[in-house]
């Protein structure tokens, strides 16, 4: 009786002891290898349509590097953050990654991403991006990552409705005749639909804001570049546009989200927008009218603060066994002529500026409109601001939700000024 | 009805000796222990790894300041002080989940009442009607409901044609802090198929002789309901009352999407949950996240023993003989 007990103890022991094994030998087991072909993982943000555009020009790099197998895998802005800083806390980021300058200093100076001035780096050519553009990358004297497409803040519009308003916001408006035509736009479709998306909410138009009276977001130390009287003042002219029925009322304004689909001018409840000028098609195609875009109002001319932004970045994990094969697929992104006929200026401007003169040459509709706006707008362009610091990303939401509380009303401006201070100034640090 | 009943299924022959059954000596049993434990292992491991680990995990990091990247720092109880001494949203957090729960509970708990005793009478079609009253709830934490949600109650969207028609013109009610988090309710209160379907069997337990009687004896519907009904029904009642409640703290799907995944506008949907989640996952603070969730926990056992302790003064079970 006993021995047959023994034996069943034993036979259950064989039969979950293998099942430990193959797990630990599972967690241990080692990728790549061998000297022969490669695997390598890379991540972006974005939509289907520019998933598949990506796939594409992934494919033509593993023809041409028959050894390096590329799995992709991409997601929305938001949930892309939030899948990556799991991955990255386990141990395992994907070895390419799509990385955006407000979360360049969360994770290059969190030595998640390798610096690329040396080593596998070297295997990036950046003789052919402007140098300035090139410079964004660069956070703490490390390049932590590459830019991937240029872009520029802008303003969206509907060019019908400002027309009729009397205004054309493409030679350059003051911020008092933009505020002017917003209210005749809204107006004319009985305040229904409004002339502008509220931008107390974005962050990028502050910075833009801010820059034409010589001041910044943020200091190269990292801390608020600006004072709450700057601020208040932001909100008042923002505030000008709301009281006036220009600008969108605060439910709408509360529904931006940076999509240009589900965003107020994309959904037509609006006939101008902040947002950056590579979005023009998308916004377009959301919209159904003929869109342009323009120059941000400014009250000194020529002085409108926009910049070379680099719309996105590509970086490599410091974690990732195959540094050379990921730089290897970062050269090609960037600088390869044919992926940039695939991806186009979905992104942006190709970051390779004989890539973009070839490309500027052939466009045609809404991407000839970007080109020649970047054409015309590209000396007036300044240096990009130092790299955000980190919790950059969450000052964006703070803007927007303190932005929000003033426009229903449910606070003060000077509460709401003072809340957002503290509250940046606790997340910087 | 057919009157034709299957035979039972033969008995099988009790085995001479079969190891382990309960004819055997008790001093035997515990020899059989080992394999026993054998045999849990998968869940053991399951257990371990995937739930206790974890937790042990948590609990460290709740006591320290931890980026996701690099390793934790010890920072005692700075984490649980900072929570109610230095951060408006983790109390605007907290405010939002109370609302939510003291609102949607009792709601929810209602109209599955009503709804059960609807279904209970006995009418044709109360099958199909039951199921469909329950097939909400199956999406239960489903990402598509709470997006079929944001669509119905968005601005321009079917809620406001309706109110508009009848002159009550609202703004969009996922886009409105006055609204917003009474559409998460409606959406939670929609659900309420889970606890229907157990009032439902909970009020087919009610033996009829006793509304029979009293019905005899001259009672009206109301006075058999309050009676007969909630003193019979109240161990169902408070069975469900505190699966909600717990239900109705964790919410987090419909908050997160119906608030465009940022607590809504201006943090009117900041679910404890949702905040936990941002803390955590959007801002890096790890350790500031375990802290909550460990608070969130202390609250939810706290509630829960104080429903089992009041559960002695209004819950009445029938067999009063085994009443503890």
């Amino acid at each position: 009786m006993r021995r047959t007990s023994e034996r069943r103890t034993l036979v259950a022991l064989a039969a979950v002891v293998p099942l430990l094994l193959t797990g630990v030998a599972a967690c241990g087991s080692d990728p790549g290898g061998d000297g022969g072909d490669v695997t390598i993982t890379f991540v972006w943000w974005g939509s289907e349509g520019r998933a598949n555009l990506t796939k594409k020009a992934v494919e033509l790099f593993q023809q041409k590097n028959p050894k390096i197998k590329v799995q992709t895998s991409f997601s929305a802005y938001a949930a892309y953050w939030e899948k990556l800083a799991t991955q990255t806390a386990g141990g395992k980021p994907p070895d390419v990654l799509n990385v955006d300058t407000r979360y360049l200093a969360e994770y290059g100076g969190r030595n998640v991403l390798a610096d690329l001035n040396g080593g596998a780096g070297k295997a990036i050519s950046l003789a052919d991006i402007n140098p300035e553009l090139a410079a964004t990358g660069v956070y703490q004297g490390k390049r932590y990552a590459v830019p991937w497409a240029q872009n520029t803040p802008a303003m969206l519009y509907d060019p019908a409705a400002f027309t009729a308003a009397g205004a054309d916001p493409a030679k350059g408006l003051t911020w008092d005749q933009y505020a002017d035509a917003t209210q005749k736009v809204s107006a004319a479709g009985g305040f229904a639909a409004r002339g502008a998306t509220d931008f107390g909410i974005l962050d990028t138009t502050l910075e833009i804001w801010l820059r034409q009276q010589g001041k910044q977001f943020y200091t190269p130390e990292g801390k608020l570049g600006f004072a709450a009287d700057d601020l208040r003042r932001y909100w008042q002219l923002a505030g000008r546009f709301r009281d006036a029925k220009g600008a969108s009322p605060a439910d709408v304004t509360a529904s931006y989200n940076t999509s240009p689909e589900q965003s107020p001018l994309g959904k037509k409840l609006t006939s101008s927008e902040f947002a950056y000028d590579n979005l023009l098609p998308a916004y377009q195609k959301a919209n159904g009218k003929p869109l342009n875009v323009a120059p941000y109002p400014a009250d000194t001319a020529g002085n409108t603060g926009q910049y070379r932004r680099p719309s996105m970045f590509l970086a490599v994990s410091a974690r990732s066994p195959q540094q050379e094969a990921a730089a290897k697929l970062v050269d090609f992104l960037v600088n390869d002529a044919e992926v940039g006929k695939i991806v186009g200026t979905d992104r942006g401007l190709a970051p390779n500026l004989k890539v973009r003169a070839q490309l500027a040459a052939s466009a045609k509709g809404s991407d000839k409109t970007l080109y020649d706006y970047e054409a015309a707008l590209e000396p007036k362009l300044g240096a990009a601001p130092p790299v955000p610091p980190k919790g950059a990303g969450a000052i964006q939401k703070l803007l927007q939700r303190t932005y929000e509380e003033v426009a229903f009303g449910r606070m003060s401006l000077d509460d709401a000024v003072s809340r957002f201070m503290s509250e940046a100034q606790k997340g910087l640090g | 009805m057919t009157t034709v009943r299957t035979p039972d299924p033969p008995v099988a022959p009790k085995a001479a000796r079969v190891p382990g059954s309960p004819d055997r000596p008790a001093g035997r049993r515990r020899k059989s222990q080992p394999e026993a434990f054998a045999f849990l292992t998968p869940w053991l491991l399951g257990a371990v790894a995937l739930t206790i680990g974890p937790m042990v995990v948590s609990l460290y990091l709740s006591f320290t300041d931890y980026d996701l990247f690099t390793s934790p720092k010890w920072v005692g109880f700075g984490n649980f002080a900072h929570m109610f001494t230095d951060d408006d949203r983790y109390l605007q957090s907290v405010k939002v989940t109370l609302v939510y729960v003291l609102v949607s509970v009792p709601l929810k708990l209602t109209v599955s009442l009503l709804v059960a005793m609807l279904l209970n009478t006995r009418r044709g079609g109360s099958g199909f009607y039951r199921a469909a009253f329950y097939a909400p709830s199956l999406l239960g934490a489903s990402v598509a409901a709470a997006l079929v949600w944001r669509a119905l109650f968005m601005g321009g969207g079917p809620v406001n044609e309706v109110l508009a028609f009848f002159g009550w013109h609202t703004p969009s009610w996922v886009d409105d802090p006055q609204f917003s988090l009474a559409s998460i309710v409606l959406l939670g209160v929609w659900q309420f198929g889970a606890p229907m379907v157990i009032f439902l069997a909970g009020l087919k337990q009610i033996p009829a002789e006793l509304h029979e009687a009293a019905a005899i004896d001259g009672a009206g519907a109301f006075r058999r309901f309050r009676h007969i009904t909630l003193p019979m029904l109240s161990p169902v009642i408070f069975f469900n009352l505190v699966m909600e409640a717990i239900h109705a703290f964790q919410a987090f799907t419909p908050a997160f999407v119906i608030g465009g995944g940022r607590g809504g506008p201006a943090d009117a949907d900041l679910f404890y949950t949702l905040y936990l989640f941002e803390v955590g996952f959007q801002d890096f603070r790890m350790g500031y996240a375990s802290a909550m969730a460990w608070v969130l926990l202390a609250v939810i056992a706290i509630v829960t023993a104080i429903v089992f302790r009041t559960a002695k003064l209004w819950v009445f079970y029938d067999d009063a003989g085994e009443r503890r």
